[in-house]
């Protein structure tokens, strides 16, 4: 065990972390925040996808120890005061998922598309996302939800 | 007697707390308030309760079922608190399974909300919540990532077991040696207070395999045919395995030209995200209470019960929402392992299923060797067909086709492989070879495969969204790259069209008309066949378990492909309502189109029909 110290969702935290723990288990287990899911934990479905230091990671193959003193953020850090982040909002407009189990990786990982590209179009989505899998088909509606949402952000 | 609104807040808020601390969880029947346990009733504080044994796995359940009994007492959706899938609270409304919950439990669900209100089943045009698009009620916890799935339960104090397996695909326990190590028959487990201390003890422990060895592929699909077993006609199951009129075997000798055609079908796993996991507790009073995610509580209670040796009332299951189902989850597995471990230790346990334990512990869809043997008269009209499915199952063998004299044949043999349900059963792949074998027909004749398909249907539905879809897709006769398909599977009514191109293969779009009766939620029904037409890419072009003479050599998400953003075409999903009549289940029929109308699309493009599942054709 070693003491890990990083922000979550905005709160800076110290916890105990076993030497060799993934971050996944240290959010799920550690902190409770079962949003991240696991799905192949080898980083290839994205399920387990958080934003670290606003960039998109899987977290079932990040090592915990990795995100010392940086800013992690996931599905449950996302909607601020009350309000739904808009990708939120545009999931649910659009019902872009069935069991949504892969959505709030799903999110978590368009929210990081959307901070390096505030306009992309179909192909960028699709391209950004392709490391997500749906299981359920829900494909064609999450692009249009992203980019709704996108379009949103871009209006303030 | 208690109150049902503080048994539902129990059930959910209070569980974790009640299984943590090993005090009993038991809740009478009685407390429901009637002998037959009910659908819906009006609970003290005036709000509805309901009570179904069925589950959600994404196909929108909760929002239907809650929408039923709305719309029969014609209060707001959210007014109806629903308890689905606890075998102590709920009716055995059936596993979730086969499309069935819209023709069986839907009306199920309508008639005991009429009767609580004390008149008849309202008429479509007095509907209020059915017949409109419903958003899902789960759909503000997922987005928030608050939805709690099976694998996200956890209870305080619980220990985590590990369970022993072999290296070999067909092994028995020889012998199980070490720490803490529990056997019975061919399992062997550990568990501990925490999940490394399990795993550490496993990783310490000894376990001896004897095991059998696997066949070739080829070799398996020639022993399906060697021995096969012909069906016995009984019209009186759900999946006749003989479905036939006249004689087609004379009017197979008396026909013009004559085809005979073989596919194959590769076993393949429903990898859905969420593997599996059950926490298992023993009660004071001796009762076992298990949480898990399975599609057929029922059938859970009556499996866990013949496993422990007790009386299925002595064992309760209580469903969290899996994260995907598609037909793995249905028996039980992790529960048993669960329970053991828990019987064993004292302790409340939880197993939970790794990736590759979902890849080769579970079962595949059945591999299959599907056989047609058809004739044409000199008019080009196919009078005879006998179609022969080894090994993968009866459902869908009826064709949507009037062919004068036919015979549509399941020939059960025993396979190597763990095998099961998955979504559409042996329908995707009765599909497959007969639109297959039809656009075959099609192309050697000269016929436009649109036009040779609506000579040989009689049925006015199937009809009008063949010609729909036609229509939304712009199609105008035969194209290099284009093709289609079409089905009357579980009465819903479908039609897809596909436009490919290579160098290298990709879909370009896809139009599917699909006509299951009333729409009871537009939405949802979308995305149900948009999503089961996507699902079908993967089973087309990619997915195979792989062996070799001992192992699956498949045990990795990223060494089984499933479709990707990329992968998903253009899509245009148009769903026909038809309010007046009855509403068919439609989970599974889209998954059965996509397989052929892609084929037919590759055979215009490369001038060879692939034969088998998945096809093999170069893709990015």
């Amino acid at each position: 065990m070693a003491k890990l110290t990083f922000t979550i969702n905005g709160t800076r935290r110290t916890l105990d972390a076993a030497a060799g723990a993934r971050l996944i288990d240290v959010l799920r287990d550690g902190l409770g925040l079962t949003g991240t899911k696991p799905g192949c934990r080898e980083g290839t479905c994205g399920s387990c996808t958080v934003l670290v230091d606003g960039r998109a990671m899987r977290s079932c193959i990040t090592p915990a120890a990795s995100v010392a003193g940086k800013r992690v953020t996931t599905i449950e850090g996302l909607a601020t005061a009350g309000k739904l982040h808009p990708l939120q909002q545009a999931f649910l407009d659009y019902e872009a998922y069935q069991c949504g189990y892969c959505t709030p990786g799903m999110i978590v990982g368009a929210a990081g598309l959307i901070a390096r590209n505030a306009s992309p179009g179909e192909q960028a989505v699709r391209q950004a996302l392709d490391g997500h899998i749906c299981r359920c088909g829900s494909q064609p509606r999450i692009v249009q939800a992203v980019r709704a949402a996108a379009e949103v952000m871009r209006r303030g | 007697m208690a109150d049902l609104t503080l048994l539902v807040e129990y059930k959910r808020r209070e569980f974790l707390k009640v299984l943590a601390s090993g005090a009993s969880l038991t809740i009478p029947v009685e407390l429901q308030g009637a002998e037959t346990r009910v659908h819906v009733r009006r609970a003290a504080d005036g709000r509805i309760d309901a009570f179904t044994g069925k589950i959600d796995m994404g196909q929108g359940l909760r929002t239907l079922l809650s929408q039923c009994v709305a719309n029969e007492l014609g209060v707001p959706v959210e007014e109806v608190r629903l308890v689905m899938g606890d075998t102590d609270l709920t009716p055995d409304d059936g596993g979730t399974w086969a499309s069935l919950t819209t023709p069986e439990t839907v009306p199920a669900m309508r008639k005991d909300a009429a009767a609580v209100r004390g008149a008849p089943l309202r008429e479509p045009k007095e509907w209020t919540a059915l017949g409109r698009s419903q958003r899902n009620l789960n759909g503000p916890d997922i987005v928030t990532g608050a939805f709690k799935y099976n694998s996200d339960v956890k209870v305080d104090g619980m220990w985590h077991g590990v369970v022993l397996r072999p290296a070999e695909y067909r092994a028995k326990l020889v012998s199980a040696e070490g720490q803490g190590v529990v056997r019975q028959g061919d399992f062997a487990g550990i568990c501990a207070p925490t999940l490394a201390e399990a795993r550490a003890l496993a990783a310490k422990a000894k376990a001896e395999w004897a095991y059998e060895p696997l066949p070739a592929f080829d070799k398996m699909i020639a022993a399906f045919k060697a021995e096969g077993k012909p069906p016995v006609e009984n019209n009186q199951v759900r999946y006749p395995p003989l479905i036939r009129r006249g004689d087609a075997e004379k009017a197979l000798a008396t026909a013009s030209q004559r085809r005979s055609l073989a596919f194959t079908l590769a076993p393949i796993a429903h990898a859905a995200l969420e593997p599996r996991s059950a926490i298992s507790s023993f009660g004071e009073d001796g009762r076992l209470t298990i949480r898990c995610g399975k599609q057929a509580p029922f059938v859970v209670r009556a499996e866990v019960a013949k496993a422990m040796g007790m009386k299925e009332t002595d064992v309760r299951i209580i469903v969290d929402m899996p994260g995907g189902g598609f037909g793995c989850k249905q028996r039980s597995d992790v529960e048993v392992e669960a329970a053991r471990l828990a019987k064993a230790s004292g302790k409340t346990v939880r197993v939970e299923w790794s990736r590759a334990d979902e890849f080769v512990w579970s079962y595949a869809r059945p591999a299959a060797l599907i056989e047609t043997e058809t004739g044409v008269a000199a008019s080009g009209r196919i009078v005879s067909w006998r179609q022969r499915n080894y090994n993968a199952g009866a459902p869908g063998l009826r064709p949507p086709y009037d062919f004068a004299d036919h015979s549509n044949e399941f020939w059960a043999t025993r396979a190597p492989l763990r095998q099961g349900s998955y979504r559409a059963l042996a329908a995707t792949g009765n599909n497959f070879a007969r639109e297959s074998t039809v656009d075959e027909w099609a192309s050697t004749l000269n016929r436009d495969p649109l036009e040779y398909r609506l000579a040989h249907i009689a049925d006015q539905r199937l009809r009008a969204a063949l010609e729909m879809a036609a229509q939304r897709f712009g199609y105008k006769g035969r194209k290099v790259g284009v093709g289609l398909a079409c089905n009357l599977e579980k009465e819903g009514r479908m039609a897809l069209f596909v436009e490919c191109a290579m160098e290298p293969f990709r879909i370009l779009r896809m139009t599917c008309v699909a006509d299951f009766g009333a729409a009871l939620n537009p939405s949802n029904l979308q995305n149900q066949v948009q999503g089961a037409l996507i699902m079908g890419i993967g089973g087309a072009l990619w997915e195979r378990l792989e062996f070799d003479s001992t192992k699956q050599l498949t045990t990795r998400l990223t060494n089984y492909r499933v479709p990707r953003f990329t992968d998903v075409p253009a899509m245009d999903v148009h769903i026909v309502d038809r309010r007046e009549i009855t509403a068919a289940g439609a989970g599974e029929a889209g998954i059965t189109l996509t397989a052929p109308a892609l084929a037919a699309a590759i055979f215009s493009l490369t001038g060879k029909r692939p034969m088998s599942m998945p096809m093999r054709v170069q893709t990015p």
